[in-house]
């Protein structure tokens, strides 16, 4: 149905253009609120609590907020190319694409959250919303079994490790009675609890930008369809931990050995991303070892510290975003033009794409730190800010810069030079040109630094909590940073050309981390999780029984336990009798007597009956007790109840019934189930007689009640509270059984559409 | 007036219990309708004062009896109304499914139901999804494609 179809195309338009412009104002927003000078919001959410809803756009929020908006816009508008022939490939229908669109605007306002956030508990429940966000996203493919294993990954290590980052919040609430940022930059001394404290959320921002040792969620994300991965694993999601690293660095700096642990996990995902990258064939694997390495520098130059650790750890964030997704874009669009997804299957391709080939060649030499790219600029600041932490902390800059350095010319290479592998076909213009754009950006940067070098400053402003300068700018002398990068370039060629015969060792790396890296931890220890929870299914969930027995007599226990040992000499008290009570006795007693037959009758009409009987007794007891509008209802519910019951056992044939009726149960299980009543009937007299025993007579709640309902002109004290006074309550109470009237009538119609 | 109170209590809820604990749904359901006529007896017998209803009294007569107990009582008898309806269909419904309504006959063929569920799909389960070997692991690092 041609008409359908062309309808549905317009909803998915008008989803993706609304995502497209979601994006858009927030740039537009975040620019001309960095522009202005910063903006902020500070409404109360708990007072009691002291939590409020504070945002403010400081330069960080600028920052991470402007890559994720401004990236998103040119994602967004690749996505409307690239999801409708990924869905095409799956025989999709395109009305899925809706979803994700929904998916990345979550994303990108719970990013736009996170970054602005100034109090902790908003930082982490924004937090949270980025890794649900992320989970619908990568798991988009939800066919694919490895997408939603991967997806569950990414969830697990992120939304766990946030748990400690709570757990951190909370220490420091305890510690400061207060959550605020400013105020716990103002007052947090150095101290365990708060080294603590900050160690756990720093975990949590380092388990999201996929730092060793929880790297591994990340190659496995991209399983995610391409422009998810340009979006989250480049510029947001990823960037969302060294974003927090850099919100609290001022607490981070208070211990010298937490910037030091920075130090080291930094190196180490370095290192490791930078040899898996190197080892990778994947195109999107390659570039997802590549970020985990990058976001690596990052996290180096937060531990390096200091107002040029500061300066250029957000100058790195900024050039990395901008190039990393325009790679991702390139790897998704060379994969939508010829079907390859590996450096084995893709060469050559320079002749046929040649606006793609330069547009990425820019972005690839900004990673690489080539000059007249912005990236240039990023390893400058970086050498500068290692040179000072000392000479150590300088040569294995050299040497990450020489890895990052091979293995982007590798990927290059490998997709737009050599012999041509595979024909491509022509591709949509909007697969091509926001790469374009980026790329002109990054280039851009590499001659006019200095809008970009300004945005990076108020960043790192924030981040070092004082001014910071940060100047940059091309030296034609020899100073320790040119001659430095001058190193690396060499190293990486002779990485690059050794290449070939490292490969096998490179496999073997790969292949060992795999096996036995942290990611084998994670199976493990899920899969262990998993057998336990069967095995407590079988145990617990098999028989209902067994189950409400298993709850009852260990309450029961504990709770005579907890009557046995609480002082009570006096505090029993039997209550007066007054000869006025006797038919309250009586009608109570016909009661009891009634429950304690329900018990007996085998056929089903008798039980009913009997039930009756005890609920017609406790409205006599009700009416005796002067609550007449409790009698009326108990009587009018009861008749109700009698006649459901009736009809019930009518809908069922006879000998169902019959059978149930005539069936014996053991008398060991009878036996069981008598001590099991017994047990909790006694407890809970206990407790009811001890509730009934505190508190004394007293008039005053009657009468102040009698004095509310005046005011409120009504005469049947109870029928004020119902419909006054807990209005809203009784409102509720009414929907409750309207949707279980609603409820009843869908059951007992399933039969006719049987 | 306490203790009778609390000894009525005591035996509407282990009568209760007792049904609870039987493997015919209906009787279960009798059950928790006992259990929930306990608690609303507990309300109605934990107020403050006994005496005249309070319809129509003026304010300061000391004699009347706890109104906000009885508003109480009343939406959990609505309550535990709706909930027992419910209750019921439900019953209704699992019969017209199985054919039954003694629970140890609904589990034997629950069990019986999975065991021909997992001869069924055992390549594809999803349940057990995260058991895959370390061969299938390792495959999946080695081809991205």
């Amino acid at each position: 149905m041609p008409r359908r179809s062309r309808s549905q195309h317009l909803g998915v338009s008008a989803s993706a253009g609304g995502a497209v412009a979601c994006a858009c104002a927030a740039s537009a927003t975040f620019l001309g609120g960095w522009l202005a000078g910063g903006a902020g919001i500070d409404v109360p959410w708990a007072p009691t609590w002291d939590l409020r809803l504070a945002f403010e756009l400081d330069g960080l929020a600028a920052l991470y907020g402007l890559l994720a908006a401004g990236i998103g816009v040119l994602v967004f508008v690749y996505a409307s190319a690239y999801v409708p022939r990924h869905l095409a490939d799956q025989g999709r229908s395109r009305r899925e694409e809706a979803r994700l669109h929904a998916a990345m605007v979550l994303f990108l306002v719970s990013m736009l959250g996170l970054t602005t956030a100034q109090d902790l508990i908003l930082l982490f429940v924004f937090w949270d919303l980025t890794a649900v966000a992320s989970w619908l996203l990568i798991g988009f493919d939800r066919r694919n079994r490895d997408a939603r294993l991967s997806a569950l990954m990414a969830l697990l290590v992120t939304a766990i490790s946030a748990v400690l980052m709570l757990i951190g919040i909370l220490m420091l609430r305890v510690e400061y009675a207060t959550t605020q940022l400013p105020e716990l930059f103002a007052v947090a001394r150095p101290s365990t609890t708060v080294s603590a404290a900050v160690g756990l959320i720093a975990v949590a921002a380092l388990a999201k930008s996929a730092q060793v040792p929880f790297h591994f969620w990340l190659p496995r994300a991209m399983a995610a369809p391409t422009p998810v991965s340009a979006y989250l694993h480049s510029a947001a999601m990823v960037a969302a931990g060294v974003f927090l690293l850099s919100r609290i660095h001022p607490l981070i700096a208070l211990d010298a050995d937490l910037l030091d642990g920075l130090l080291v996990v930094g190196f180490a995902s370095m290192a490791v991303g930078g040899v898996l990258a190197l080892a990778a064939d994947g195109l999107k694997r390659l570039l997802a070892y590549s970020t985990i390495s990058q976001y690596g520098y990052v996290v180096t130059m937060l531990g390096v510290g200091g107002s040029s650790g500061a300066a250029a750890a957000s100058f790195y964030v900024l050039a990395h975003a901008l190039a990393k997704s325009a790679l991702f874009m390139t790897a998704g669009t060379v994969t939508a033009a010829t079907g390859a997804k590996s450096l084995r299957d893709t060469g050559g391709l320079a002749r046929a794409m040649p606006l793609l080939a330069i547009a990425s060649a820019a972005a690839v030499a900004a990673i690489a730190a080539l000059p007249l790219t912005i990236g240039f600029f990023k390893d400058e600041l970086f050498f500068k800010a290692a040179l000072e932490r000392g000479d150590v902390v300088a040569a294995l800059a050299v040497a990450g810069a020489a890895l990052t350095f091979a293995y982007m010319m590798r990927f290059w290479s490998g997709i737009f030079l050599g012999a041509p592998r595979a024909a491509p076909q022509p591709v949509e213009r909007r697969l091509v040109w926001p790469v374009v754009l980026l790329a002109g950006l990054v280039l851009i940067g590499g001659i006019v630094v200095a809008p970009f070098a300004g945005l990076a400053r108020d960043a790192a402003a924030a981040t070092h909590a004082g001014a910071v300068k940060l100047d940059v700018a091309y030296h034609l002398d020899a100073r320790a940073e040119n001659l430095m990068a001058l190193a690396a370039y060499t190293l990486g060629l002779l990485v690059l050309a050794l290449r070939p015969v490292l490969e096998a060792s490179l496999g073997l790396v790969e292949r060992v981390g795999n096996r036995f890296g942290p990611e084998r931890a994670y199976g493990v220890s899920l899969r262990g999780l998993n057998r336990i929870s069967d095995r407590l299914h079988a145990v617990e969930v098999r028989d209902l029984r067994a189950r409400v027995a298993a709850v009852i007599v260990p309450a029961a226990v504990l709770v005579a336990v907890g009557v046995a040992f609480t002082p009570t000499a006096g505090s029993y008290r039997i209550g007066n009798v007054l000869a006025a009570d006797a038919p309250l006795v009586a009608t109570l007693a016909v009661c009891a007597l009634a429950a304690v037959a329900v018990t007996a009758p085998r056929r089903h009409l008798s039980l009913a009956l009997t039930l009756s009987a005890v609920g017609f007794a406790l409205a006599t007891a009700y009416s005796l007790m002067d609550a007449p509008d409790v009698a009326l209802v108990a009587v009018l519910i009861e008749t109700i109840f009698a006649l459901l019951f009736v009809g019930v056992f009518a809908l069922l044939p006879g000998d169902v019934l019959r059978r149930e009726a005539q069936l014996r149960v053991h008398r060991s299980r009878t036996v069981r189930d008598i001590v099991v009543a017994t047990l909790s009937g006694v407890v809970t007299m206990l407790v009811v007689w001890a509730a009934f025993s505190r508190p004394q007579p007293d008039a005053a709640m009657a009468e102040r009640h009698l004095e509310l309902a005046d005011d409120a002109h009504g005469k049947d004290v109870v029928t004020v509270i119902l419909a006054d006074f807990r209005g809203l309550d009784t409102l509720v109470e009414v929907t409750v059984v309207a949707v279980a009237m609603i409820g009843v009538s869908m059951l007992l119609a399933l039969r006719a559409r049987a | 007036m306490n203790l009778l109170f609390a000894l009525v209590i005591g035996v509407l809820f282990g009568s209760g219990v007792f049904l609870l604990l039987k493997p015919d749904l209906f009787r279960v359901v009798a059950g928790l309708v006992l259990i929930s006529n306990a608690a609303n007896l507990t309300l109605m017998a934990s107020g403050l004062t006994r005496g005249l209803a309070p319809i129509g009294r003026a304010a300061g007569d000391e004699r009347v009896a706890d109104p906000l107990v009885q508003a109480m009582t009343l939406t959990a008898l609505v309550i535990g109304f709706a909930v027992t309806a419910l209750l019921l269909g439900l019953s209704v419904s699992v019969y017209r499914s199985r054919h039954s309504v003694d629970l140890d006959e609904l589990s034997r063929q629950q069990a019986a139901d999975a065991v021909r569920r997992e001869a069924r799909e055992a390549p594809h389960d999803e349940e057990h999804e995260l058991d895959e070997s370390d061969e299938q692991r390792v495959a999946y690092h080695e081809a991205p494609t």
